[in-house]
């Protein structure tokens, strides 16, 4: 089996129990990603962003009610794999993750060499020299001094410390990496240090990223495409170079508005209302109870429409092409009426 | 590895351990100090023991001259005086003239020199009052009943938490959380009941005691013999202790596995196995080494209560006979055994610790 490192998402589900009800963490997404590209995943806290990537890897917490959909990773469906044939195939060898909060990803009480080497003797069965080799390789590409493979975690730096779980990540040399926001709590110069490592190695090696984020600032610097997801779906797809100047779904515009800018004037947006409940979705569009522009149509769940530019968009206002939905939303009042129970227009 | 910075860094930290090393040792005996005299002085009563006993002396001393026939005859002034001379050279003898206050001091030093001295009432089998030969006659009968009850509890909790842990949610997990308050009566509690159901009812084990009476000449049937009466101790032991330490442990272990290098583990696709061996019990290993260690030095006291449902010769049975009448030298003496053991534990983990856990080592705080 070719590893060319394309990774196909069709209908992939997590939903979790609770004490409420089954949590829609992850419903219904789909996602493509071709070798060498990067894709940022794009929302807000709690819209299950994080989950998706628990879902792909398939590192379930023990309170799973659904998991279920396809992955297909080279021309192959690997939901259809063992557990033990998953581990040992797919986990690190092809698809590596750091995770969020990496500052405890790294066992505090085995040397960082060591665990960075561990991936390596587990999947690739090198020998000692090998192992070392390709540890200082993985670490010089991050810029951590190599003294540090003999040091323990709590002996590293915040940024140091999250270097090293890239570097834990790429070692094994796998053709996708999830960064699960990999610099969130990180400063800012450590973040564009970092962004530009991982840049680099895009390039060079051909490394795919899925790049999770609330941070439309760093994303725009690594990824090709962006997808945006609202309530455990996605509700926007698309090239990068065309998402960030035009936004096309109502929240994803709202979205970009939020972002601070030096230049631009104008004060910063917010969007009203409180992410929707993941335990009990709203019916219909899930972004119509926050969304000025909904309709009577928005009681409906809205497929994913196709624009002629090749971007997906889950939202009523796109059904008769790109050029309509964005007319609408430029002039709310004009195209569509507000819906009674909706709060009235904010100046945009 | 061997490079000259590495060597140095190596070289700071013994430096700093032997520091460290000694301060802690100060500081514990510092404690076992004040503990042992805080022992002297509650099982003296704050001196008030010495009341009890020169009222014990001078009943003697009057029995012993009431049953003196020649003394009979003398008159009534010169018997009251030779009581009086006698009753003195008896305290002085044990020490008795001098203030309790000094002579707590000559205690605290002979404890701590484990000069034990001389029991007041108790006696060993053989007949001594020496404390020493006293408890070293009790402790074999605790330690075999003990340690066995310990470290089976201790490993059973261990490897089934983390077969638990594996299985959180499933029947045989909610069964031992449901079955876990049993553990809030004590052993002996279990004790009665397995002594009425397998000595009274059914007549297979002995109702108490740790060998048959006679004892058996031969090895091999004597230490049948001990097993025998070893099965109802050790059974409401592990009956009294099991459900609560798999809980505590399961919990633990659960707690550990949900640490974000735990996940991380995972992702990289180590099997359950390895992650369950490096990052859930290497890391927590401390915590266990602890938890282990401080169950060991509880087996110094035995257990009274257990010792005496089951009639059992042991150290807990010792100090409870100990106290009832009054004898300080021995009740004096467990104690100062268990405080070394206490502190010299301690100071090992110290130890352990440093060489388990990096952070430790480096004098790290937090984290």
């Amino acid at each position: 089996m070719a590893e060319n490192g394309r990774l196909r998402l069709k209908d992939l589900y997590l939903h979790y129990r609770s004490q409420k009800g089954p949590v829609q963490a992850v419903d219904g997404v789909s996602l493509h990603l071709e070798r060498g590209r990067a894709v940022a995943v794009l929302g807000e806290s709690g819209c299950g962003k994080s989950s998706l990537a628990r879902a792909i890897l398939r590192l379930l917490p023990r309170n799973v009610e659904y998991f279920g959909g396809e992955v297909w990773l080279d021309g192959r469906n690997v939901m259809e794999l063992s557990e033990e044939k998953f581990r040992r195939e797919v986990r690190w060898v092809r698809i590596a993750l750091v995770a969020q909060a990496a500052m405890n990803a790294l066992n505090p009480v085995v040397r960082v060499g060591k665990q960075v080497a561990e991936a390596l003797r587990v999947h690739r069965q090198m020998t000692g020299k090998q192992v070392r080799r390709r540890v200082r390789d993985v670490f010089r590409q991050l810029e951590v001094p190599e003294d540090f493979i003999d040091s323990y975690p709590f002996e590293l730096s915040g940024g140091m410390r999250q270097r090293a779980v890239i570097a834990m990540a790429l070692a094994a040399g796998p053709r996708i990496v999830i960064l699960d926001e990999p610099t969130s709590a990180l400063d800012l110069l450590t973040q564009a240090n970092i962004m530009n490592a991982l840049k680099r190695i895009k390039e060079e090696q051909g490394t795919s990223f899925i790049f999770i984020t609330h941070d439309v600032g760093t994303s725009s610097e690594l990824a090709d495409e962006v997808a945006v997801m609202y309530a455990g779906q996605v509700v926007e797809v698309g090239r990068a170079d065309r998402f960030f100047p035009d936004p096309l779904h109502p929240y994803s515009r709202k979205l970009m508005a939020s972002v601070p800018r030096l230049h631009g004037g104008g004060g910063l947006e917010f969007i009203p209302g409180q992410p929707p409940s993941l335990v009990d979705p709203p019916e219909g569009c899930r972004f119509m109870p926050r969304c000025q522009f909904s309709f009577e149509k928005c009681r409906e769940a809205p497929p994913l429409f196709h624009t002629d530019d090749g971007r997906g968009v889950r939202c009523w206002l796109y059904e008769q092409g790109c050029e309509a939905g964005l007319a609408a939303q430029r002039e709310p009042t004009a195209a569509v009426e507000p819906m009674d129970d909706t709060p009235p227009p904010e100046d945009a | 590895m061997n490079d000259s910075p590495l060597g140095k860094q190596w070289g700071r930290t013994l430096r700093r351990m032997g520091w460290y090393t000694l301060r802690r040792s100060v500081a514990l005996f510092v404690t076992v100090v004040i503990g042992v005299y805080l022992t002297i002085l509650i099982a003296n009563m704050g001196g008030h023991v010495d009341e009890i006993r020169l009222a014990q002396i001078r009943e003697q001393v009057g029995a012993r001259m009431m049953a003196d026939e020649q003394l009979q005859t003398l008159p009534s002034e010169v018997i009251r005086d030779l009581m009086e001379r006698e009753v003195q050279l008896e305290s002085r003898r044990l020490g008795l003239d001098r203030p309790f206050i000094v002579r707590s001091f000559l205690y605290l030093r002979n404890a701590l020199t484990l000069n034990l001295g001389r029991a007041e009432h108790v006696t060993s089998d053989t007949g001594s009052r020496q404390v020493r030969l006293i408890i070293l006659e009790r402790l074999p009968a605790t330690l075999i009943l003990f340690a066995p009850a310990q470290l089976l509890v201790f490993l059973v909790s261990i490897f089934g938490a983390l077969f638990l842990s594996r299985r959180y949610g499933s029947v045989l997990d909610r069964a031992v959380i449901a079955l876990t308050p049993t553990s809030t009566a004590p052993a002996w509690f279990y004790g009665i009941f397995l002594i009425l159901i397998f000595a009274s009812v059914l007549r297979v084990l002995p109702f108490g005691g740790m060998v048959r009476t006679p004892p058996p000449e031969q090895t091999l049937p004597y230490v049948l013999s001990v097993l025998r009466h070893m099965v109802l101790p050790l059974g409401s032991m592990f009956i009294g202790g099991i459900f609560i330490s798999l809980y505590y442990w399961r919990t633990f272990f659960l707690i550990h596995a949900s640490e974000d290098y735990v996940e991380m583990a995972r992702a990289k696709g180590l099997s359950p196995g390895q992650i369950e061996r490096r990052y859930i019990l290497r890391p927590t290993l401390p915590t266990i080494v602890t938890s282990f260690a401080l169950s060991v030095i509880t087996l110094w006291m035995g257990s009274i209560i257990l010792e005496i449902v089951f009639n059992w010769p042991g150290l807990g049975r010792l100090l409870f006979e100990a106290i009832g009448l009054f004898d300080t030298p021995v009740i004096v003496a467990s104690v100062v055994i268990y405080a070394y053991l206490l502190a010299l534990t301690v100071f090992l983990l110290d130890i352990i610790y440093a060489l388990l856990d990096p952070r430790v080592r480096a004098g790290h705080q937090g984290a």
